[in-house]
């Protein structure tokens, strides 16, 4: 079976039927809920096809011959197939959620479309073997991030949709100038003809402030916990789902699969990482607003897993790799905990929650399933990615960082549980709330458990990031 | 029997067998958590069956025949790899006989209280982490499994107290901190050995990173038992820990891990030297544990508390013992952990007697307990003599052997062991007198009627650990001569058994706590009261100033920690702060203003237009100019 339409299905299901979704739900709200999870469920499940081809050594791959190196394509390598594995099931729980969550604010036809929309996207993004076209994806996924932080159409709210979108847009512009830099020097827009190149520092520069806009990395970050406004599942969606995971992908594209970085760069970038890490946990510790701390937490988090896949050996790459999935599932779930807590007791603000686990006990305790995976504790997945990421550090010789991120590590673990057990426990202060609704509590079991899971069964996802580091063939 | 239980279980299905130490009391724990609160009873059932199988497991392991089994897990050399040998049998069977007779206890200690299923959860879970952690054979694989004790005892001392949580974040930070020091350890050793595999991993020398990786992997060991600097998180817990818990974690199983690693890092790992510098470290690590620590206990006044300190004090003995890095304190420090293993869990037992049967820790309002709980205050005199290292109870043994190594170690770590040891018998002289033996000083009549011996399955542990004390101090030579082959080659033709072998050390011993007693003695005589018969010791003049600092929390490592993340979080919070007024302010106020001065342009004159056109033409043209 090698059906390479399949890599079509993925993208153009959810992009196409993101635009049916609005008038699906002029006739029935149901249906156009169903529809969006049936859309972004087909990207998982197709994804799940290409995955068997790429762990057969025959990814699924169309190209497009054009004249003057503007080819593109698709191409589903492990690499690809595994955002896009990551990203759809994430996105698929949080449009299930968000039946729950949504129910009663406005603007849904606007919400699920961008969900799919944004999801179609960050699909297009990870198959493509363009740049010119991951370009346009990428500014795709930009727009529909910006709409969803203002999908209140509050002012202060717009204003920061709006900050989202310009910094967004004018690290991607840089990133389009650091593009035509690379076709000025290889003639192409083609990554397949990129492999084992070096790249201009130049180049370099600029590509990477589009990596670290996107992915909400010191200092240009401070758009991400201003999102916090936003409804939690968007949230999510952007801390720990998609949009942030796009910039950490592209940075694994071109950086450890197509071209080779100078070494000044092993150093750099673990060094800008470390301190995202650092001020984005030391600005969790002094946060109350527990989406904001989450947020952070978001911005540090993305912080390790550059480390990881900048530190130029195996082991941190394939740490930088597990870090994106079990961050993601457990960031996500953190995220949509936040929102059923917001939800039912009207307030962001820890210092006036207090003794929910009486009241919200299931998502108490996906809340703690959730904050373990994120802190590296066992048997939760984080620890296996934690662990790799460090070592990969110590690896590539630069104890001095892997202690900065130790010190990281430390902070995320005050900065959680300071958040878990002020929500959670002390003095009830709202007698009057219950669990939400089954599938917002159902989505955020699943995360946890999801987890969980990854740590105890981590052999499922290692053995594709071995796989991807493997067939790179550098170390 | 045991030797056909032995054969039966190593037989052919031997290597599932290692996984399910792990498995079976993890799936059995999640179990008791699905189970209603309404039927507490096959919940106390399946955990008592738990405790059972995982005890007799352990038994036939020690039996059977060694083996190791290796399954793929986590890739790039991180397998699930487990060995059984000697060690890891003995670490296993003591871990399971103590976890049996605590969950006995517990069955009966925590009947009718709301947080039994999250108590039998978290022990049972503990268990089958700790199992994992003496099988692993793969540092990573121990990693995992060692630190996943975080998430039980942070959950075990939150589900005592939801209310007051700073004790449970406390546990968490601070075995998390000394989590994250094990795990950079294990990274930089298996990074300067290349394998992770703990069997392969030997001698490496502590030079360069070697010794970083040393110190921190010692700083994870020693801290998982309790040691200073990372100690103060236990006497916060003991308050509001269900007492059962108290008696197999800090007491056994994170004891049993500490040393277990311990003695793998000075046997196995690393080429320590007695007399060398981190030899030297770890001694006085230890010295100052056992005095520090003990110390504390001289100004406590809650049963809990005190036996917290105790324990870390114990921890102390084991860390110096260990740290002479010579065969009879490797050998001592086994030993005596196996004895304060016993004992300590063993007192931790009788405090949760009194606190079911008299609902009262403090010292200031218990007494004369004795009357009414013999059988208690018997197990608890025997225990706290053994700890006091009173012959012919296992302490006594064990502890000679550790003088012996602080001997050889040098002058200063022999002196600090004896002060220990005055402050030990001191401190169960005022602990034992002031709960058991003194006049009651319950309210009332009604109050002292009610108090009565507990449960025949309380007693019984407590029963069979204090016969335990007896049993390695008069059999000595049967828990020597399986400890004494584990050091192989090193221990070879040495035998520690029987009466210590230093006479000089057993007179000074004998002197040591004939001063304890007199000061006993001069202190009641002062105070007229048992608990208070320390405070001539703690009111010395400088003393009194250092115990109130110390009261004060002012020397508590975890607050000068909390202090420092929180100038960093504070710096880091400025930090982010002004980059985000660098781009909220800053440059979009630069882009408004430019923005502003360029709308001053559009005055509507074409004169104006032209003239700006003419200068950008201008501009232009010197561009190319200058680029031509």
């Amino acid at each position: 079976m090698h059906y390479p339409e399949i890599i079509l299905f993925c993208i153009l299901v959810p992009l196409i039927g993101s635009f049916i979704l609005p008038f699906l739900g002029k006739i029935n709200a149901g249906l156009r809920n169903i529809a969006a999870l049936i859309f972004v469920l087909t990207s998982f499940v197709t994804a799940g096809f290409a995955l068997q081809q790429a762990l057969n050594g025959s990814p699924l791959h169309i190209e497009l011959a054009m004249p003057l190196g503007l080819s593109f394509g698709f191409l589903a390598d492990g690499l690809a197939v595994l955002m896009a594995l990551i990203s759809s099931l994430a996105a698929a729980i949080i449009i299930f959620y968000s039946f729950g969550y949504m129910e009663h604010y406005d603007n849904q036809n606007e919400y699920y479309m961008l969900v799919t929309l944004l999801t179609g996207a960050g699909m297009g993004m990870f198959f493509s073997t363009s740049l010119l076209i991951l370009y346009c994806f990428w500014e795709i996924a930009a727009i529909c991030g910006w709409r969803l932080i203002g999908l209140h159409r509050e002012n202060d709210i717009a204003v920061k949709a709006d900050k989202a979108f310009l910094i967004n847009i004018g690290g991607s512009l840089l990133m389009l100038l650091g593009f035509i830099g690379i076709y000025i020097q290889n003639g192409t827009f083609n990554m397949l003809e990129m492999q084992d190149k070096g790249l201009d520092n130049w180049i370099m520069i600029l590509i990477l402030f589009g990596i670290l806009s996107k992915s909400a990395t010191v200092p240009l970050h401070s758009w991400l916990p201003d999102d916090s406004s936003a409804p939690a599942p968007v949230t999510a969606l952007l801390n720990g789902a998609i949009l942030v995971n796009t910039g950490v992908y592209v940075f694994a594209r071109m950086f450890l699969v197509n071209f080779h970085l100078d070494a000044v760069w092993n150093l750099v970038i673990p060094i800008i990482a470390a301190i995202s890490a650092l001020v984005a946990a030391g600005a969790a510790m002094t946060e109350n607003d527990i989406k904001r701390i989450l947020s952070y937490s978001a911005v540090s988090q993305i912080g390790f897993i550059f480390l990881g896949l900048s530190c130029g050996n195996a082991v941190g790459a394939a740490g930088g790799l597990l870090y994106i999935l079990t961050n993601c599932l457990a960031l996500g779930g953190l995220f949509l905990c936040a929102g059923i807590i917001e939800h039912k007791c009207h307030t962001q603000d820890i210092s006036q929650l207090g003794g929910l686990a009486q009241k919200l006990p299931i998502t108490c305790i996906a809340f703690a399933m959730c904050a373990f995976s994120v802190m590296g504790i066992p048997p939760f997945g984080g620890f296996f990615a934690r662990y790799l990421v460090i070592d990969g550090a110590f690896t590539a010789a630069n104890p001095w960082i892997a202690a900065v991120f130790i010190i990281g590590s430390v902070m995320t673990v005050i900065y959680l549980s300071r958040a878990f057990i002020k929500v959670f426990f002390g003095q009830l202060t709202h007698p009057d709330i219950r669990e939400g609704s089954w599938e917002m509590v159902s989505s955020v079991c699943l995360l946890g458990a999801l987890s969980l899971l990854a740590g105890i069964f981590t052999n499922i996802p290692s053995q594709l990031t071995t796989f991807i580091i493997d067939n790179l063939g550098r170390w | 029997m045991f030797n056909a239980l032995g054969s039966f279980i190593t037989s052919g299905s031997g290597t599932n067998l290692l996984l399910a130490m792990v498995a079976l009391p993890a799936v059995l724990a999640a179990i008791i958590l699905l189970i209603p609160k309404r039927n507490s009873g096959s919940r106390s059932l399946i955990f008592i069956l738990a405790c059972i199988i995982d005890l007799l497991c352990a038994i036939g392991l020690y039996i059977g025949e060694d083996m190791s089994m290796i399954i793929p897990w986590a890739g790039l050399e991180i397998n699930l790899a487990m060995l059984l040998y000697p060690f890891s049998k003995l670490m296993l069977l003591a871990a399971a006989s103590f976890a049996f007779l605590v969950g006995l206890y517990s069955i009966s200690f925590m009947r009718g209280k709301q947080t039994g299923g999250q108590f039998f959860f978290y022990y049972l879970l503990s268990l089958a982490l700790a199992n994992g952690a003496f099988l692993a054979n793969n540092m990573v694989v121990m990693l995992f499994f060692w630190e996943g004790l975080l998430i039980t005892l942070f959950g075990m001392v939150i589900a005592g107290n939801k209310e007051k949580t700073a004790a449970a974040v406390k546990a968490l930070v601070v075995n998390g901190i000394v989590d994250l020091l094990l795990m950079m350890g294990i990274a930089i050793t298996c990074i300067q050995t290349g394998t992770m595999m703990m069997d392969v991993i030997s001698n490496v020398p502590l030079e360069g990173i070697g010794t970083v990786g040393f110190i921190c992997m010692f700083l994870g060991a020693a801290g998982k038992a309790a040691a200073i600097p990372f100690h103060s998180w236990l006497p916060d817990a003991s308050k509001q820990t269900p007492t059962p818990f108290l008696a197999i974690m800090p007491a056994v199983l994170c004891k049993l891990l500490g040393v277990y690693l311990l003695v793998k890092m000075s046997v196995n790992f690393f080429d320590i030297r007695p007399g060398s510098s981190m030899s030297t470290m770890m001694m006085i690590i230890g010295a100052l544990t056992v005095v520090l620590a003990i110390g504390m206990t001289l100004v406590q006044k809650d049963f809990k508390r005190i036996l917290a300190y105790h324990t870390i004090g114990q921890t102390g003995y084991i860390v110096l013992a260990i740290g002479t890095a010579t065969p009879v304190g490797i050998i001592g420090g086994m030993f005596y952990m196996l004895n304060c293993s016993a004992g300590n869990c063993c007192l931790f037992l009788t405090a949760g007697a009194v606190e079911k049967e008299a609902g009262i820790t403090d010292l200031r309002k218990a007494g004369g307990l004795g009357r009414y709980m013999p059988i208690t205050a018997i197990c608890f005199l025997i225990a706290a003599l053994s700890i006091c290292c009173i012959p012919p109870f296992g302490g006594f043994f064990s502890q000679e052997l550790v003088f012996t190594a602080a001997m050889q170690g040098g002058t200063v770590y022999l002196v600090a062991a004896f002060l220990g040891l005055f402050l030990t018998l001191i401190s169960f002289l005022k602990l034992g007198r002031s709960i058991f033996f003194e006049n009651s000083r319950l309210a009332d009549e009604t109050e002292k009627d009610s108090v009565k011996e507990c449960p025949g399955a309380m007693l019984l542990p407590m029963l069979i650990l204090a016969g335990s004390c007896v049993f390695l101090g008069v059999a000595n030579s049967s828990p020597l001569s399986v400890i004494q082959p584990l050091l192989g080659g090193k221990a070879a033709g040495l035998n520690y058994a029987g009466w210590p072998s230093s006479h000089i050390l057993v007179i000074i011993t004998a002197g040591v706590l004939l001063l304890a007693i007199i000061s006993h003695y001069i202190g009641c005589r002062k105070t007229g009261e048992a608990f208070k018969a320390a405070d001539h010791i703690t009111h010395l003049p400088v003393l009194r100033q250092l115990y109130n600092i110390a009261k004060k929390h002012y020397l508590d490592p975890y607050n000068i920690i909390t202090v420092i993340f929180k100038v960093l979080a504070f710096i880091c919070h400025c930090l982010e702060r002004c980059l985000n007024w660098l781009l909220d302010t800053l440059i979009a106020g630069v882009i408004s203003s430019a923005a502003a001065a360029l709308h001053n342009f559009n005055t509507g004159s074409s004169r104006k237009y032209v003239f700006w056109t003419m200068v950008g033409l201008a501009l232009l043209l010197l561009l190319v100019l200058i680029l031509m």
